[in-house]
C-alpha cells in the first residue's frame, strides 16, 4: 500500500515537470510590438528603424492623455535585416515582435539600388504576415517618415495605414500595395511592380516632438504622393498624380474619385466617379501584341462652377463625351510615357498577352520591354452620368445675368 | 491477430476520407504548383482520377481476400518465405511513412507556430496520442474519427466560403499551359500522397463489418477526399497565385492567413490548422497501425499491442533523423518518394492480384 502511494506521488511529481509551461510562451509585457518598419541604406548595410508601441500610452485611460510619445523608435544597422532587428535588443528592453506590422517604408535611396534583398526576410520570418502596406519614402529616408507624430491616430503607423486605406477608396491616384502584391508582380514576367509613395511636408525636426500633435496644424505632415515605378526591384521613376490616376484606372483599382473638367463654355466642373470597371484584353495579331482596355465609369455631377443648362439631356451627353475624352487622353498619355520614356510594362499588358496566347508569349517575353514599347493599345472608354446631386440648375446661372 | 474490435462500414469510410486528406492538404499544393504552375488544379484533378484507379485495384484485391490482411495475402499468394519478405518491405515502408508524417507535424509547428520549441517534444507529444489510439485498437480510432468528422467538415467550409470572394480568375489563365508530362508528374505526386498510401488500409480491411457496403462506398469517399484537396489547391492558385503557392512551404496555411471578413473575422489560421492536425493524426495512426499489426503478424504474435510503446519510441527517434533537414525533405519527396510508393502501392498489389488470379481464378469474394 505504501509503495503504491509512493509511486503515485512520484508520478505526480514527475508530471509537475511537464506543467511548467511551454518554450515559446510570449508574455505581453516582454514584447515590443512593432507597427512600422523603415529600411534605409547605410553604406553597404541596411539601416532599419522600427516604431514600437508604448503600451502604457495607447491604453485607454481616464484623466486625459499624457504628454509622452505613444510610440518609441529604435534604429540599428546590419548587413541583413534580421541582424539589425536583433541588434535592437542592445537599445530596446523588449524583443521585437513583428506580427502586428502595419506598414513598411523603404527609403528612396535604397529603393533605387534595389529592394529585393530587403524583402526576403519579411516573407521568410514566421511572425510577419504579408498584409501590411509597402511605401517608398519620396525624396527622403524611411527613418524620417517614421519619425513623425500624427494627430487623429495616436500611433503614426496606424495613421499611415488608415490614410492609405481611405485614400485608396476615395482618391484615384493612391492605391495600397501589400508585400504579397508586390512580390507577385516581381515574380511575374509580364508586369513590373509599383509602390505607393509617401512624402514628408514641413519641419521634420519638429515632427518627432509631441508638440507636433499639440498644435491644430501639425508642423510636419505625412502625405501620399504618386506611385514609384520599379524595374524588377529597382526604383526607376515616379508617376505624378495624373499618371498614377491613369495607372489605377487601367488596373481597375479605382473605387471612387473625382475628375475635374472644363465646361463647354469656360469654367470648371467636378464629376464624382462612383464606380469603375476595367478590363484589359490582350491578343496577338500577325505576331504583333495588342491590348484593348475597356473602361466603364459611372459618375455623378459633383460641383459646377460655370453656366451650363443641366435640364437638357444633350448637355449631359456632352459632359459624358468630354469626360470620356479626358480619361482616354490621360490614360494614353501615361501609357505612351511608359512606352517611350521607360519601356516598362507596369500595367500587366504582358500578363494579358500571356493569358490570351501562351505560345506567342513565349516568343514575345524574351524582349518584352521593346515589344511593350512598340505595341498598340486600344482604349474603349465609356462613362455614364447618373445623377446631378441635390440641385439641378446651379444658382450661378442666376448670378451672372 | 489480436482482437481489437470491429469497425462498421461507415466508420471505415470516415477513416478513409480523413486518411486521403491527411498531410496531402498541407504539403501537396506547393509541389503541384512547382511542377504545373497555374495548372496545378488540373494536376490535382488528374491525380484524383489516378486515385480512382488505385482505389479500384485495392477494392478488387480486398474483394478477393476479404478476411486477410496484407501480410496474410502475401503469405497466401506468394508462399511463406517470399510472402514474409514482401511483408517485411511493406512493414518497413509503414514505419518510414509514420516517421515522415511525424516529421511533417514537427516541421509545421517549428516553422510556423513555435520555432523555439524543440521538435523532439512536439513529435513526442503527437506520438503519444498516436500510440494511445493504436493501442486502443481500430474500433476506438474509428469511433473518434466519427466524432471529429463534423468539426473537420465545418472548418473546411469556413475556409472555402470565407475565401471564395478572393478568388481571381486571372490567376488561372492561361489554362492548360503546362505540358502533358508536367500534368502527369503533378498527378503522380498527388496520387502518391493521397491514394497510394491507402495500401496500408489492408491491415484494417479484415476488421470491417459488412465489407460489401464499405467496398461500395470506397471509391466515392476516396474521390470526395481527393476533391477536398483539389479545392484547397484550386484556392491556393486562385487566391495566392501560382508563384506564391510554389514558393511557400505550407500554402494552405498561408491561405488561411488570408481570411479576412470585414477586418473582424481574421487571424484565425491557427484554428484552421486544426484541419491538418486532425487529418494528419489519422494518417499517422494508420501508418503506425499498419506497422505494428504488420510486424505482429509477420512474427506470428498473438497481439500487436505489446509492441506499440517500444515501436512508438522508435518512431519518435526515427522521425528526428529521417530527414536531416527541410531541403532534404523536399528533395526526397520530389524524387525518391514517388517511385518508392509506386512500387509499394501499385506494383506489389498488382502483382499479388495477378498471382492470386493465376493461382485460384477470378475473385469471387470468397475463399
Amino acid at each position: 500500500m505504501r509503495i503504491k502511494g509512493f509511486a503515485i506521488l512520484a508520478a505526480a511529481t514527475l508530471l509537475l515537470l511537464l506543467a511548467t509551461g511551454c518554450w515559446n510562451r510570449q508574455e505581453l509585457n516582454e514584447l515590443g510590438i512593432v507597427v512600422a518598419m523603415g529600411i534605409d541604406r547605410d553604406g553597404d548595410r541596411f539601416r532599419v528603424s522600427v516604431q514600437v508601441v508604448q503600451p502604457g500610452e495607447v491604453a485607454a485611460k481616464s484623466g486625459g492623455q499624457s504628454l509622452r510619445s505613444p510610440v518609441a523608435m529604435y534604429e540599428a544597422s546590419g548587413r541583413t535585416i534580421f541582424e539589425a532587428l536583433r541588434k535592437m535588443t542592445t537599445v530596446s528592453p523588449r524583443k521585437i515582435y513583428a506580427s502586428h506590422l502595419r506598414v513598411v517604408v523603404i527609403g528612396e535611396a535604397l529603393a533605387r539600388q534595389g529592394i529585393g534583398t530587403a524583402l526576403d526576410f519579411l516573407q521568410r520570418d514566421h511572425q510577419v504576415r504579408s498584409d501590411f502596406y509597402l511605401m517608398v519614402a519620396k525624396e527622403t529616408t524611411a527613418s524620417s517618415i517614421l519619425n513623425v507624430l500624427t494627430p487623429m491616430e495616436r500611433i503614426p503607423a496606424n495613421d499611415l495605414y488608415a490614410s492609405n486605406a481611405t485614400a485608396e477608396k476615395a482618391w484615384a491616384p493612391i492605391f495600397g500595395i501589400t508585400l504579397g502584391k508586390f512580390v507577385t508582380d516581381l515574380g511575374s514576367d509580364g508586369k513590373q511592380p509599383v509602390i505607393t509613395g509617401i512624402g514628408l511636408n514641413g519641419d521634420a525636426e519638429e515632427g518627432s516632438n509631441t508638440r507636433n500633435v499639440e498644435r491644430i496644424r501639425p508642423a510636419a505632415e505625412l502625405q501620399f504622393s504618386g506611385m514609384a515605378v520599379f524595374r524588377k526591384d529597382k526604383l526607376v521613376g515616379w508617376l505624378n498624380e495624373e499618371e498614377s490616376k491613369s495607372y489605377n484606372f487601367i488596373l481597375g483599382n479605382v473605387r471612387s474619385t473625382l475628375e475635374n473638367q472644363s465646361c463647354p463654355n469656360g469654367g470648371e466642373l467636378a464629376l464624382e466617379i462612383i464606380r469603375t470597371k476595367a478590363n484589359v484584353k490582350g491578343h496577338v495579331r500577325r505576331g504583333e501584341p495588342q491590348v484593348e482596355i475597356r473602361l466603364r465609369v459611372e459618375e455623378n455631377v459633383g460641383e459646377i462652377q460655370c453656366r451650363i443648362d443641366l435640364n437638357k439631356t444633350a448637355v449631359v451627353d456632352e459632359l459624358e463625351r468630354r469626360s470620356e475624352d479626358r480619361l482616354r487622353e490621360a490614360m494614353s498619355k501615361t501609357i505612351r510615357k511608359m512606352q517611350t520614356e521607360y519601356q516598362l510594362d507596369i500595367f500587366g499588358f504582358g500578363q494579358a498577352i500571356h493569358r490570351a496566347d501562351p505560345a506567342a508569349w513565349r516568343r514575345l517575353k524574351r524582349d518584352w520591354d521593346r515589344n511593350f514599347a512598340d505595341m498598340q493599345v486600344k482604349l474603349d472608354v465609356k462613362t455614364v452620368i447618373d445623377r446631378v446631386g441635390t440641385i439641378n440648375q446651379s444658382f450661378l446661372s442666376k448670378l451672372e445675368e | 491477430m489480436g482482437n481489437d474490435g470491429k469497425i462498421s462500414a461507415r466508420q471505415f469510410l470516415v477513416l478513409l476520407f480523413l486518411y486521403t486528406i491527411g498531410t496531402t492538404i498541407l504539403v501537396i499544393p506547393s509541389g503541384l504548383a512547382t511542377v504545373a504552375r497555374q495548372d496545378a488544379w488540373i494536376g490535382a484533378l488528374a491525380g484524383v482520377l489516378i486515385g480512382l484507379g488505385v482505389a479500384a485495384l485495392y477494392r478488387t484485391l480486398w474483394g478477393k481476400y476479404p478476411n486477410l490482411s496484407f501480410a496474410g495475402i502475401c503469405e497466401r499468394v506468394l508462399g511463406k518465405v517470399v510472402g514474409k519478405a514482401v511483408t517485411l518491405a511493406f512493414v518497413f515502408y509503414a514505419f518510414i511513412g509514420s516517421t515522415t508524417v511525424l516529421y511533417y507535424v514537427g516541421n509545421f509547428f517549428t516553422t510556423q507556430i513555435m520555432p523555439e520549441t524543440p521538435i523532439q517534444f512536439i513529435n513526442g507529444l503527437f506520438a503519444v496520442i498516436v500510440v494511445m489510439g493504436v493501442r486502443m485498437g481500430a474500433e476506438a480510432l474509428a469511433r473518434s474519427a466519427e466524432i471529429i468528422l463534423p468539426w473537420f467538415i465545418g472548418l473546411f467550409f469556413v475556409l472555402i466560403l470565407s475565401l471564395s470572394p478572393d478568388l481571381k480568375i486571372e490567376q488561372f489563365q492561361p489554362v492548360m499551359e503546362a505540358r502533358p508530362n508536367e500534368i502527369i508528374g503533378a498527378a503522380l505526386s498527388f496520387a502518391g500522397t493521397a491514394s497510394l498510401p491507402l495500401v496500408f488500409l489492408f491491415m484494417l480491411f479484415p476488421r470491417v463489418q459488412m465489407a460489401d457496403q464499405a467496398r461500395k462506398g470506397m471509391l466515392i469517399v476516396h474521390v470526395a477526399g481527393g476533391l477536398c484537396v483539389f479545392l484547397v489547391t484550386l484556392f491556393s492558385i486562385g487566391v495566392l497565385g501560382a508563384d506564391v503557392t510554389s514558393r511557400n512551404m505550407f500554402p494552405s496555411y498561408e491561405l488561411a492567413k488570408k481570411i479576412n471578413i470585414g477586418n473582424f473575422f481574421q487571424r484565425i489560421e491557427v484554428i484552421m490548422a486544426g484541419l491538418w492536425f486532425v487529418s494528419t493524426y489519422y494518417k499517422t495512426s494508420l501508418y503506425f497501425y499498419g506497422f505494428a499489426t504488420g510486424v505482429a503478424e509477420m512474427l506470428n504474435l498473438k497481439d500487436y499491442k505489446s509492441l506499440t510503446w517500444p515501436m512508438g519510441i522508435l518512431m519518435v527517434l526515427y522521425s528526428l533523423v529521417v530527414y536531416p533537414n527541410v531541403v532534404y525533405m523536399q528533395h526526397w519527396d520530389a524524387t525518391v518518394y514517388i517511385p518508392y510508393i509506386l512500387v509499394m502501392g501499385a506494383v506489389v498489389p498488382l502483382l499479388l492480384l495477378t498471382a492470386g488470379i493465376i493461382r485460384s481464378g477470378l475473385p469471387d469474394g470468397r475463399e
